[in-house]
């Protein structure tokens, strides 16, 4: 679903973190935002927020660009979690390119986990994508907090499923870039297949995702 | 435009990317171009990608040109004849300000016009299910009234029907019993009008002796020869007997014919202890095999009532009660005036019926029959019958003892 525009030589990519309500999306966002230093790095959007909860959206826009000139552009945003804000969560997630699902470990969140994990799954359906071929990450965040489901029973209930589990405290930075690379490593082989990355504009998977998180892409 | 055709227009997608002009477009242009001269003191001309201008005018050369930024990519030029190295950059940060203040603007309002859209299309779409349902029911409400009706004759046909099975199912219990009754005098019938055949024969035989005879010695000595004193005594008795079988083959007949008439069912005046004695007639061989049959008739009014409907009920109790008797016992059918009321009463000293069954024996298809032995109709028909005759029906049994079934008709005129 990357938005490629040939004429001004630009790849719009889009990244929706999703999760129940107060899981710490937009946390996430912060993170990547202070932490990741990529060639270009717009101002974090943040809109209106009520009890510290997201209505609309946030946005963090990255960019790098590949060998050949193409300018990349990463639309990171977070959808409002709580039940009541679906059809929010279903427009912001339309022609998305990839998704870190981000879960609460705290024992009580269980079930909300579950419910918003299958209404990710249906929303991705209503809007027209596929969701077993999308790239995703599941981030079982908040490991800071106490009563949280260990790692080995995530991973019993997890390990199952086809997407990568990642552990995560996002108020302490931790786990959160390493979740957002394993996004990036995906949506690299989505796109690469889609428009050919490496072929057209010779941009590797390591060229992308180390230019992305800011790490080294002057090494090169 | 019109507002429907506004209205079916797709909405822009809300992450889509935004140029200049849409961005700078709920700036009020003359407000932003004034506080802009005062900042920079000069001419100045904002101008897209393209370079055309926005926001100033090109009057003079422009020899500095600065980009604007929105979302990490140039949309667009601050065009001055100099660079005025801080001023100039305060400006490009004041516009780059409002153009990230108009891209939350928008995204906002476009991503609340998709998420108010979906919304009301999942109210349209509950909307017409709400609809649709509602002409549903309100078709059912209207065709209720006939349905209900229609469900009504169904079901009164299916008991008419019933009703029928049933009655030929008492009938056909009597059908052995009542071909012997007929059998019967039909044998003595035809073998009587074998003897009187021959009988008639020595008659005409006689009648040319005493045509074609000289003397009367002949024909005395004939008449002595045949004993035609016994043939004529015999004959006579014969045909007395013939009229008799005759008759009581014509009295089964009839008392059949009460019961084939069903849908007739025509009411009568009539005397209920006749009904009795046309039930008694018909099924006494069926009932009295083991059983002794005492019947104790008192003087009874006449009354109207349907004698085909009663007498189902009598032959009912009566072949229940024959059921009931398996080796030997009696039965005994007993009718009395009580008031303005007739009462009959119908007991065997058989089997009885169990307390928990004596609660069901009414009910319909309720049987202790094995299957094919009874349709479990019989005494729910016949409570039926009474019920509609005004009268009632009750039931009082001890098991191994009997059971006594008795019948309050009113007397009408």
């Amino acid at each position: 679903m990357a938005d490629f525009d040939d004429d001004a030589n630009r790849l719009v990519l889009k990244l929706v973190f999703y999760g129940p309500a107060l899981s710490g999306k937009t946390t996430n966002l912060t993170c990547l935002h202070d932490q990741l230093q990529p060639e270009l790095k717009g101002e974090m959007m943040v809109l209106e927020t009520k009890n510290d909860r997201t209505l609309f959206f946030d946005m963090l826009p990255l960019g790098i660009t590949a060998p050949s000139g193409l300018l990349i552009k990463l639309k990171l945003f977070t959808v409002p979690g709580q039940v009541a804000h679906d059809s929010t969560r279903k427009a912001v997630l339309s022609r998305t390119d990839g998704v870190v699902f981000v879960a609460d470990s705290q024992r009580n969140q269980s079930i909300n986990n579950a419910e918003s994990f299958e209404n990710l799954a249906d929303n991705v359906n209503r809007v027209g994508l596929d969701f077993d071929s999308l790239p995703m990450v599941v981030q079982f965040n908040k490991r800071d907090l106490p009563d949280v489901l260990t790692e080995a029973e995530v991973m019993t209930r997890w390990s199952k499923m086809p997407w990568p589990v990642m552990f995560a405290s996002a108020l302490e930075g931790q786990g959160v870039i390493e979740s957002f690379r394993e996004l990036l490593v995906q949506v690299y082989q989505s796109i690469d297949s889609q428009i050919g990355l490496q072929k057209s504009h010779s941009l590797s998977q390591s060229q992308f995702v180390l230019g992305v998180l800011g790490e080294g892409v002057g090494d090169e | 435009m019109s507002e429907e055709f506004r209205e079916t227009l797709p909405l822009m997608d809300f992450d889509r990317e935004l140029g200049l002009v849409e961005l700078l477009g709920g700036v009020n242009n003359k407000k932003l171009f004034d506080s802009l001269s005062g900042l920079l003191g000069m001419p100045f001309c904002i101008c897209t990608t393209n370079g055309d201008p926005v926001i100033g005018t090109r009057e003079v050369k422009m020899d500095s040109r600065l980009p604007l930024r929105a979302e990490m990519e140039t949309v667009g030029y601050l065009e001055t004849p100099t660079d005025l190295a801080d001023k100039s950059h305060s400006a490009v940060t004041y516009i780059e300000l409002l153009l990230h203040s108009g891209a939350r603007y928008l995204m906002a309002s476009t991503l609340h016009l998709h998420a108010v859209k979906e919304d009301y299309d999942k109210l349209q779409e509950k909307h017409a299910a709400l609809l649709e349902s509602e002409s549903r029911y309100k078709d059912l409400a209207e065709n209720l009234e006939q349905r209900v009706s229609e469900q009504v004759k169904t079901i009164e046909s299916t008991q008419l029907q019933l009703y029928q099975a049933e009655k030929m199912a008492s009938v056909g219990q009597l059908a052995a019993g009542v071909a012997h009754e007929i059998n019967n005098p039909i044998g003595f019938i035809q073998s009587n009008l074998v003897t009187a055949q021959s009988y008639v024969n020595d008659f005409s035989e006689l009648t040319k002796q005493v045509e074609t005879g000289d003397d009367v010695k002949t024909t005395r000595a004939f008449l002595q020869e045949k004993d035609m004193e016994f043939v004529l005594e015999d004959f006579q008795g014969l045909l007395n007997e013939c009229i008799d079988g005759a008759r009581r083959v014509s009295v089964i007949v009839k008392d059949l014919k009460g019961f084939s008439n069903v849908d007739r069912s025509e009411e009568e005046i009539i005397d209920i202890n006749e009904i009795i004695q046309g039930v008694c007639n018909i099924s006494v061989r069926e009932i009295t095999k083991h059983a002794e049959l005492n019947l104790n008739l008192a003087e009874l009014p006449m009354t109207r009532c349907k004698p085909a409907h009663l007498g189902q009920v009598f032959l009912n109790m009566l072949l229940n009660a024959g059921k009931a008797i398996k080796e030997s016992g009696e039965i005994s059918v007993h009718s009395s005036l009580e008031g303005d009321r007739i009462r009959v009463c119908i007991s065997d000293t058989g089997s009885g019926i169990s307390e928990e069954n004596l609660k069901r024996i009414f009910d319909p298809f309720f049987t202790t029959a094995d299957v094919g032995g009874g349709t479990g109709l019989g005494l729910s028909v016949s409570r039926d019958i009474i019920k509609a005759h005004g009268g009632e029906i009750d039931v009082e049994s001890t098991s191994g003892q009997g059971t006594s079934f008795s019948i309050i008709l009113p007397i009408v005129s």
